[in-house]
């Protein structure tokens, strides 16, 4: 018995709007509870909504990189249920006709490409949140998120296992933060995740019951959820029970999912067109102007920094990866003249120093600018690239200027050949015995003079230059 | 009493020829509340405020078009740090951190919201029987419906306590009530007034509009009631005209659309008479009379009642005890808190309401009930654009007959929806409508509604206005009043 | 209109209806719901529902900040709160 998986994924993206989908709430994360609710974000009686422009905006942005159909004049439908944090009892979104229609995206996973299709991307707005286990016996309920603007972007179930829908998820991270629209901070919960999960036979067209893992917020838990769900249909239907239809909660400590305590009828969200929202439109004129304005996105990068700047296509791919990453190495060469080499530290030394301390590029404390002037310091032969090193790790530590790094510690290489030359003299000098062997064969003694050079000059020597004079002296 | 039954035009002529101070008037005003508590017209006053504001004016003369004018505020518009209660237990205790636009626009004006008047629970009904508060009786007879669902708007006006009042209008609730307690009210345009800060009943259908003694202080309110509210995106951006301006124009060659479609067989002969005779007058003022069809006109009352139902049930989920208004005290659990809360909180016929709405929109029902008496609603909007191409405004009856009596609709609801059977067609289409007192049936007042073209409340006013000052059924009073 | 669909529009309304008053609200709604179908007298294949008697298109706001922090008033009107949150009984998913 043969069963494959059929995955569909719902991902809720917050945009980054300063302002809340229908109000002129703030939508900043982090505030004391309840300090960012407007009028109309509590529901008050006889409030209205008005809808965010630059909501509309940030949705088209989406379709436009998905190459999707766009309605460029948008309607609004009332999902009508009860809940704490839901202030209305009921949720303004798109049900008929959501603003971004039919586009799709490429996976890459294992060196191969797949493509993924979106049924759908439509705007909607956020609830607040419910805090269920600080108050005995009691729920508290905090209105800061309720309003903000949502994208709620689904798949088409063309996913065939976890990792594809990791893969899926994190194509979807990389494209909202390299389009601006969203700040994929996952830990802020600015992405999250609805997993629908079924399986059904190899040779059956039919697709079976599926059950739906809701709000998932991290990559780990996804592949495990998924993992987790498909093991426990599986067992279902090999007993010859059958699977049911229903939403089930991930817990991560527990490594299962359950199913939610939730009625039946409660399902019936008897959607209908909100009266208090007429249409909005975009014009021809707005749609041309965000299509112009689109920013770069990490196909375009790469092929770019292959092509342009003449990065290896290994470096060009990490780079890009990341909207941080790319925007630390472009800011970056544009204070040098040698991209190459900032892109050789960015996937050298700095990602390493990143996965030690295990944290994103724009968590560190390492600025474009002294970044662009450290590698500024190597090519104009202030300091080696050995220095460098050092003094990379300084800054990253401190954050402190690396001109001033250089002064304190004295890390100023040392360029003067005579000066050079004379060390050198006086290091051959004392070593009459290494030289004799050099001399007499033993070719990886040059080493050992080039250390000794370092030594004396506390490593600033200037490594070419003392390759040219040894070298020279050493005949 | 010198105040009593004035208009609002004569209380600016008192106040600025000096003849009474501006805290004279409200004194006055408060002492009438006093001696006609039996009308039950008031949930809340605003005394302390109003003989505040009063003081000021008389020490600060105004040139404010309503300045000094009280007004009664209908219960249903949110009046900042005054209680606002939609005459419902569940807003028993409901105090707004905010003022409606529209009240603000008349109190900026200058005018003076004495207190928030009764009404029927959330404006759903006719007669003002489903008020938490109790029952408003019509200042014409004791034992009489003012009508709904601005009931104690109509009887503070209609008893002379106030010379104006806002009220709102979803399927009547302005026009019904002035026709059955002997004054005028217009609903304006859909859109013309600001909802923000209307406490939502069928936002498609609702609008705020003035009741006052003639269509002329209408038009004086009118004119600053209207405003666009970029807060409200379903206000209008037209222009508001001065809606005094055109008040007399004369009548002459203008087409009054007779319904053909309705029957009015089934009114009483003296209702049918009434209207006839005022018909007559218009044609004496020059106008003439065109036949009109509007075929799906019967069709108004079930659509509504699918149509407004349907939003109430969504527009009143927000009622759950979370976080505004009265909680229930029985709350083991959320459910119970939801349940119990809503249940204790609403009356019987916003449950009725609110189970009709979830029921039409629920899955399964939802084309046949909500999507058709959308269609539907199109449907008669088409028909008053057609006719309105042949007229310059429509007259019916306002209602089907006189104030009866409480409690005489008693327990079929239907027969209470089929109240507002002639005024329900002009919030489908968004029209607006007046409805002015032409008459007498057994010593109890009745209406002639008058529907214009959209936007066009100028023509409706003009001809109001014009039939009122050949005619001084708008002058009568009600005896009994002290 | 039976019984059952009582039951579970009740239920998505979140409202209680007494045992006693029950068989009469089961009538009326019964009624009700009749005295509505008159609407499908009418043949309506080709119409476009209205859902709001204005025929425009809605203005929008621009994406700026504009409430202030109404905490101390919102909490102030909660029927029941604390000095950060409001408060219900426990929900448990």
């Amino acid at each position: 018995m043969s069963w494959e998986t059929v995955i569909g994924l719902e991902i809720h993206v917050q945009l980054s709007t300063k302002s809340k989908l229908f109000s002129g709430g703030s939508t900043e994360f982090g505030a004391e509870a309840n300090t960012h609710v407007d009028l109309i974000d509590m529901g008050l009686p006889g409030v209205l909504p008005v809808a965010n422009k630059e909501a509309f905006y940030k949705a088209i942005r989406f379709g436009l990189a998905t190459k999707a159909k766009i309605n460029q004049t948008s309607s609004f439908d009332r999902k009508n249920y009860f809940y704490p944090d839901l202030p209305k009892g009921y949720q303004i979104t798109q049900m008929t006709k959501p603003i971004v229609e039919k586009g799709s995206i490429k996976i890459y996973l294992d060196g191969s490409e797949k493509v993924i299709n979106i049924t759908r991307a439509h705007l909607e707005e956020d609830a607040g949140k419910s805090i269920h286990d600080l108050f005995d016996g009691e729920t508290g309920v905090d209105l800061n998120r309720a309003g903000t603007p949502l994208l709620e972007i689904v798949s088409e179930p063309e996913i065939s296992n976890a990792k594809e829908a990791v893969a899926y998820f994190k194509a979807i991270r990389q494209l909202v933060t390299f389009l601006d629209i969203c700040d994929g901070n996952m830990a802020e919960g600015s992405m999250r995740c609805d997993v629908n999960v079924s399986i059904k036979k190899n040779d059956s067209s039919e697709l079976g019951t599926r059950a739906e893992l809701k709000n998932i917020n991290s990559f780990k838990f996804i592949e495990k959820a998924i993992n987790f769900e498909i093991d426990r249909q599986t067992k279902l239907l090999e007993n010859g029970e059958s699977v049911v239809q229903e939403t089930r909660l991930y817990d991560s400590e527990k490594n299962e999912t359950r199913s939610m305590r939730s009625k039946e009828e409660a399902n019936d969200y008897r959607y209908f067109p909100c009266p208090d929202l007429l249409p909005v439109v975009i014009s021809d004129k707005e749609l041309i102007e965000i299509k112009e304005n689109l920013p770069e996105l990490p196909e375009e990068k790469e092929k770019r920094y292959v092509e342009d700047i003449g990065l290896d296509k290994s470096e060009a791919v990490i780079i890009s990866s990341s909207k941080a990453m790319a925007n630390m190495f472009e800011e970056a060469s544009a204070k040098t003249n040698d991209a190459k080499l900032v892109a050789k530290w960015l996937v050298g030394d700095v990602s390493a120093l990143l996965n030690k301390d295990n944290i994103e590029i724009d968590e560190s404390k390492l600025s474009a600018e002294n970044f662009g002037k450290l590698i500024e310091r190597i090519t104009d032969n202030t300091i080696s690239g050995k220095i460098a090193k050092s003094v990379l790790e300084d800054i990253w530590e401190n954050g402190s200027d690396v001109d001033k790094v250089i002064e304190t510690k004295g890390l100023v290489q040392i360029q003067d050949e005579s000066i050079l030359e004379d060390i050198a003299q006086k290091v051959i000098q004392s070593n009459p015995d290494q030289v004799s062997a050099y001399l007499n064969g033993k070719d990886k003694l040059f080493g050992f003079f080039v250390g000794q050079i370092m030594k004396e000059t506390q490593g600033k020597a200037n490594p070419k230059s003392v390759n040219d004079i040894l070298r020279r002296l050493l005949k | 009493m010198t105040i009593k039954y004035k208009s609002v035009k004569e209380f600016k002529e008192m106040i600025s020829q000096k003849e009474i101070s501006n805290k004279e008037i409200i004194q006055e005003v408060f002492n009438l509340i006093d001696d006609n508590k039996g009308l039950n017209a008031f949930i809340t006053l605003n005394e302390e405020n109003s003989i505040k504001k009063a003081e000021y004016f008389d020490n600060n003369p105004s040139e404010l078009s309503l300045a000094g004018i009280p007004i009664a505020q209908k219960d249903l518009f949110c009046t900042k740090g005054l209680r606002t209660t939609c005459a419902s237990n569940i807003l028993n205790n409901f105090v707004p951190p905010y003022t409606a636009t529209v009240i603000e626009n008349l109190e900026n004006a200058g005018c003076i919201s004495v207190g928030k008047t009764n009404m029927d629970e959330f404006a759903m009904g006719s007669s003002n029987e489903t008020s938490f508060f109790g029952n408003v009786h019509n200042p014409w007879g004791e034992n009489l419906v003012p009508g709904g669902s601005s009931g104690g708007a109509a009887a503070a006006v209609a008893a002379g306590i106030v010379p104006a009042a806002s009220g709102t209008d979803t399927g009547g609730s302005i026009r019904q009530p002035a026709s059955l307690c002997g004054i005028t009210g217009i609903k304006p345009t859909y859109g013309r007034i600001s909802r923000w800060g209307m406490i939502a009943f069928a936002s498609s259908l609702d609008q705020a509009g003035p009741m006052a003694r003639t269509a002329e202080d209408c038009a004086i309110l009118l004119n600053e009631m209207c405003s666009h509210d970029e807060k409200d995106t379903t206000s209008l951006d037209e222009t508001v005209p001065n809606f005094q301006e055109n008040l007399n124009k004369p009548l002459k060659g203008k087409k009054i659309g007779i319904v053909k479609d309705l029957d009015l067989s089934n009114l009483d002969n003296d209702v049918v008479e009434v209207f006839e005779n005022s018909l007559k007058e218009f044609q004496s003022l020059g106008a003439d009379l065109v036949d009109i069809s509007l075929p799906n006109l019967a069709l108004s009352v079930p659509t509504y009642y699918v149509v407004a139902p349907a939003e109430c049930s969504s527009n009143l989920s927000r009622f759950d005890g979370v976080k505004f208004g009265r909680r229930s005290e029985h709350t083991k659990d959320l459910e119970e808190l939801y349940v119990n809360t809503r249940s204790e909180g609403f009356g019987d016929e916003v449950k009725r309401r609110i189970l009709i709405g979830s029921y039409v929109l629920s899955a399964g029902y939802y084309d046949a009930y909500y999507k058709k008496a959308q269609q539907v609603r199109r449907l008669i909007k088409n028909d008053f654009e057609n006719a309105f191409s042949n007229v310059d405004v429509i007259m019916t009856p306002t209602t089907r007959g006189p104030a009866f009596e409480i409690g005489s609709k008693g327990n079929d609801p239907i027969q209470m929806y089929l109240e507002d059977l002639f005024t329900i067609s002009a919030n489908l289409a968004g029209l607006p409508a007046l409805s002015l007192p032409n008459g007498f049936i057994d010593n109890k007042p009745i209406g002639l509604q008058i529907i214009g073209n959209f936007l066009d409340e100028s023509s409706i006013l003009n001809f109001a206005h014009m039939y009122q000052s050949e005619t001084n059924w708008h002058m009568h009073t009600p005896e009994g009043i002290k | 209109m039976d019984k059952k669909t009582v039951t579970t529009i009740s239920y998505l309304s979140r409202l209680k209806i007494d045992d006693e008053k029950e068989e009469k609200i089961i009538e009326d709604l019964d009624n009700i719901i009749k005295f509505v179908d008159q609407l499908n007298i009418i043949d309506t294949s080709d119409v476009a529902p209205l859902t709001n008697p204005l025929e425009k298109t809605a203005k929008t706001r621009k994406d700026i900040v504009t409430a202030k922090n109404l905490k101390k008033d919102l909490l102030e009107v909660a029927p029941s709160s604390n000095d950060d949150y409001f408060l219900v009984p426990r929900v448990v998913e």
